[in-house]
C-alpha cells in the first residue's frame, strides 16, 4: 500500500520544472469550456527532436497526442498531414513556417526535444500560436527514465492550462473499486491506467471509497467482519483510525476538511452524521424514519444535499445546515439519487431513471436546468473532477462495470481501464 | 455411555500428570496405582456428571441443528420477494411470515439473520439502504408477531449478492428478496 499523496509529492520533486522563457500571451483564453458548446482547437504535434532517445521520443509524442485528444478540447492533427519539410523543421520561432501550418488548419503548434542527461530524461516543450507565431509556453521537464509518462502528462496539463485557463487532468490519480461477484477491493491508479495499486486486501466486499480533500483519510465500507461496517484509514501510516460497527447499513459519501458525511440506516430510522475525524466529534444532521442517505456537502459547507424516500421514490433534497430547512430539488421521474456537488458549487451531478435506464444528469444547485448526459442501460456514481470540467462515472454493460469520463456537457465520453476486473465507484484523488 | 466415567477419570489423571510435569517439582506426585482420596472421587463423579450433561446437550444441539437445516430447506424459509424500489411487505407474504414467526416460537432459542437484497437496477448507494429497509421490514413484522428483537439480525447486501446474475425481469424479481439464515 503506497500513499498517493507522498507518491505525488515525490513526483513533483522529481520533475524539477524549469521555465526558461517567459510566457508572452498570458491572459488570453483560447477555449472557453464553460460555454454551452465550444469549437475544439486543432493542435499539431510533429515528432519531437531527439538525441539518443528516439524510441522514448516516439512514445512520448504518442502519449501527448493521446492526452490532448482525451482532454476533449483538441483535434489532434494526424502526422500524415505534415510533409517532410514541416516534420524536419526546427523548434525555434525563426525556423517555423507558421503560414504553412496555418494552411493545414493547425491553430496551435507544439514542438519538443528529448535527450538524456546523467541517466535522466529531459524534455523541452514549446507551444506556439500559428496565427502570429507567438510563443505561448516553453518549459523543461526532467525525470527518471521510467517516469517519462508523468512529464508528458504534466506538459499536457500545462498546455491545457495555457489554452483554457485551468490545468488539465492527465496527471490525476483515481480511486476505484475492482473485483468480481462477492469480492471487491479498493485500488488507485493514474488516470491513464498505469501505476495501479491495491489499497485493500480483505477478500470480501469492500466498497464506496471516499478520500478527504487533503488526501490523508480514506473512508470505505467493508463486509470483512461479516457485516457492512464503516472504516476510516489514515493513508499516511495505513492505520485504521475509526470504525463504526453498529448494526445496520452505514457508508460515507462526502468529505469537507476532516469531516466525513455518512448515513446510517437501522431499524425504522436513517441518520446522517457529520464526523470530524481530527476533533473526534460526531454530530447528527438528520435523524428520521425512512431513507435518508447519500449526503454531500456544498463546497462552502453551508448546505447539504441528500436522498430520501419521504415522498415515495428516491428524490434529492437540499438542507441549509444553519436553519435545518429542507427543500426538494428533483421532481422529474420517480428515481433521482447519488447527488454530488461540483467543486464550485454551481452544479449537482446525480443519477436519474429514464424509462427503465439509469442516466448521469446535472442540474443547477437550485434544481433548475436538469440535463441528461448519458444514454445507456445503467450508469452510476457520478463525481466531478477537482477542476469541475469533467464527470467520472460508472457504466454497466451486461455484468461488467466500466469507469468512464466525460465533459460536464456530456461530450467526449471516454472509457478508462485499470485492472482486469469489473471497475466501478471512481473518484479523483485530491 | 457407561465407559465415559472411566475414560474421564483416566483423562483427569493424564491431565494431572501433564500439569505436574510442567510445574516446579515441589509437589509430590500421587502414585498411579494408589487409590484416590474420597474428595478426589467426589470431584471426579461431579465432573463425570457434568460431562454427561454436556454430552446430552451436544446431542440435543445436533438434533436441533438437523431440524433447523431441514426447516431452512423447506418452503418455510424461502426468500420473501419485494416489488421494484419497494420495501413494503406484500400481502401474499403475510402467511409465510406468520409461519416463520410460529416456527421461531417453537424453537425459541434460535437466532436468525435476515438479509436484504436488491436487483441490479439503480444506484449502489440507494440499493444498500433499500436492502437494509427490506430486512428491517421483515424483522419488524416478526417482532410484532412476538419474536424478541435480539433474536433477529439484519444485514443488507444491496445489489452485491444477486441470487440470479441474469439481467432479465425474471432474474430481477428473484433478486429483490429478504433471505433467511440461522445465526
Amino acid at each position: 500500500m503506497v500513499v498517493c499523496k507522498t507518491c505525488l509529492s515525490t513526483v513533483i520533486i522529481l520533475f524539477l520544472l524549469v521555465a526558461f522563457f517567459s510566457t508572452p500571451s498570458e491572459g488570453k483564453i483560447y477555449l472557453d469550456v464553460y460555454g454551452k458548446s465550444f469549437k475544439k482547437i486543432t493542435i499539431g504535434i510533429p515528432y519531437f527532436k531527439s538525441v539518443s532517445a528516439e524510441k522514448s521520443s516516439r512514445e512520448m509524442n504518442d502519449v501527448l497526442n493521446k492526452d490532448l485528444d482525451f482532454s476533449g478540447f483538441f483535434i489532434v492533427a494526424p502526422h500524415t498531414l505534415f510533409d517532410k519539410e514541416l516534420t524536419d523543421e526546427g523548434i525555434d520561432k525563426k525556423d517555423i513556417q507558421f503560414g504553412k501550418w496555418r494552411s493545414l488548419g493547425v491553430e496551435i503548434l507544439c514542438k519538443g526535444t528529448v535527450h538524456q542527461q546523467n541517466g535522466e530524461i529531459v524534455f523541452e516543450g514549446y507551444v506556439y500560436d500559428t496565427l502570429d507565431g507567438s510563443l505561448l509556453l516553453a518549459k523543461r521537464y526532467k525525470t527518471q527514465q521510467t517516469e517519462w509518462r508523468k512529464i508528458i502528462h504534466k506538459f499536457a496539463d500545462d498546455i491545457i492550462q495555457i489554452l483554457t485557463g485551468e490545468k488539465g487532468i492527465m496527471s490525476s490519480r483515481i480511486i476505484f473499486v475492482s473485483g468480481g461477484r462477492y469480492t471487491k477491493e479498493i485500488y488507485t491508479a493514474d488516470i491513464d491506467g498505469h501505476n495501479v495499486q491495491r489499497i485493500t486486501r480483505y477478500r470480501s466486499i469492500t466498497i464506496l471509497p471516499s478520500i478527504s480533500p487533503n488526501g490523508k483519510y480514506l473512508a470505505y465500507t467493508s463486509y470483512k467482519e461479516g457485516k457492512p461496517n464503516l472504516f476510516i484509514m489514515n493513508l499516511e501510516n495505513n492505520t485504521e483510525i475509526y470504525a463504526e460497527r453498529g448494526e445496520g447499513m452505514k457508508f460515507g459519501t462526502s468529505w469537507r476538511g476532516s469531516t466525513l458525511l455518512y448515513s446510517h440506516t437501522v431499524g425504522r430510522k436513517s441518520t446522517i452524521y457529520a464526523l470530524d475525524v481530527e476533533k473526534k466529534n460526531k454530530t447528527v444532521i438528520i435523524s428520521k424514519d425512512g431513507i435518508f442517505t447519500s449526503p454531500s456537502f456544498s463546497p462552502d459547507g453551508s448546505k447539504m444535499i441528500f436522498v430520501s424516500d419521504m415522498h415515495g421514490g428516491p428524490q434529492i433534497f437540499i438542507t441549509d445546515l444553519s436553519t435545518g430547512a429542507i427543500k426538494r430539488l428533483t421532481y422529474a421521474g420517480n428515481y433521482n439519487t447519488s447527488p454530488t456537488f461540483s467543486p464550485k458549487g454551481d452544479l449537482i451531478a446525480f443519477v436519474c431513471s429514464v424509462e427503465g435506464t439509469f442516466e448521469i444528469c446535472t442540474m443547477n444547485a437550485d434544481g433548475s436546468n436538469q440535463r441528461v448526459l448519458t444514454s445507456g442501460t445503467m450508469n452510476d456514481s457520478p463525481q466531478f473532477s477537482p477542476c469541475g470540467r469533467y464527470i467520472l462515472y460508472t457504466s454497466q454493460k451486461g455484468g461488467k462495470h466500466t469507469i468512464n469520463l466525460m465533459l460536464i456537457n456530456g461530450e467526449n465520453k471516454r472509457s478508462l481501464t485499470f485492472t482486469e476486473g469489473s471497475e466501478e465507484q471512481p473518484k479523483f484523488i485530491p | 455411555m457407561k465407559h465415559i466415567p472411566i475414560l474421564f477419570i483416566a483423562l483427569i489423571f493424564i491431565s494431572l500428570l501433564v500439569f505436574h510435569g510442567c510445574a516446579p517439582k515441589v509437589v509430590q506426585l500421587e502414585q498411579p496405582g494408589s487409590p484416590p482420596s474420597t474428595s478426589q472421587m467426589q470431584a471426579d463423579s461431579e465432573k463425570a456428571r457434568q460431562a454427561k450433561l454436556l454430552e446430552e446437550e451436544l446431542a440435543r444441539k445436533e438434533e436441533r441443528e438437523r431440524a433447523l437445516k431441514e426447516a431452512m430447506k423447506t418452503s418455510l424459509f424461502h426468500d420473501i420477494l419485494f416489488d421494484y424500489d419497494s420495501y413494503a411487505i406484500k400481502t401474499e407474504n403475510i402467511p409465510k411470515l406468520n409461519a416463520i414467526a410460529q416456527w421461531l416460537k417453537q424453537y425459541n432459542d434460535v437466532r436468525i439473520v435476515v438479509e436484504g437484497h436488491c436487483d441490479e437496477r439503480g444506484t449502489i448507494e440507494y440499493n444498500l439502504v433499500l436492502g437494509q429497509k427490506r430486512a428491517e421490514a421483515v424483522k419488524d413484522y416478526l417482532e410484532k408477531s412476538g419474536i424478541q428483537e435480539r433474536r433477529i439480525k439484519t444485514i443488507s447486501y444491496g445489489k452485491e449478492m444477486p441470487v440470479d446474475p441474469g439481467h432479465t425481469e425474471e432474474a430481477w424479481a428473484k433478486n429483490r428478496r429478504a433471505h433467511f439464515r440461522i445465526e
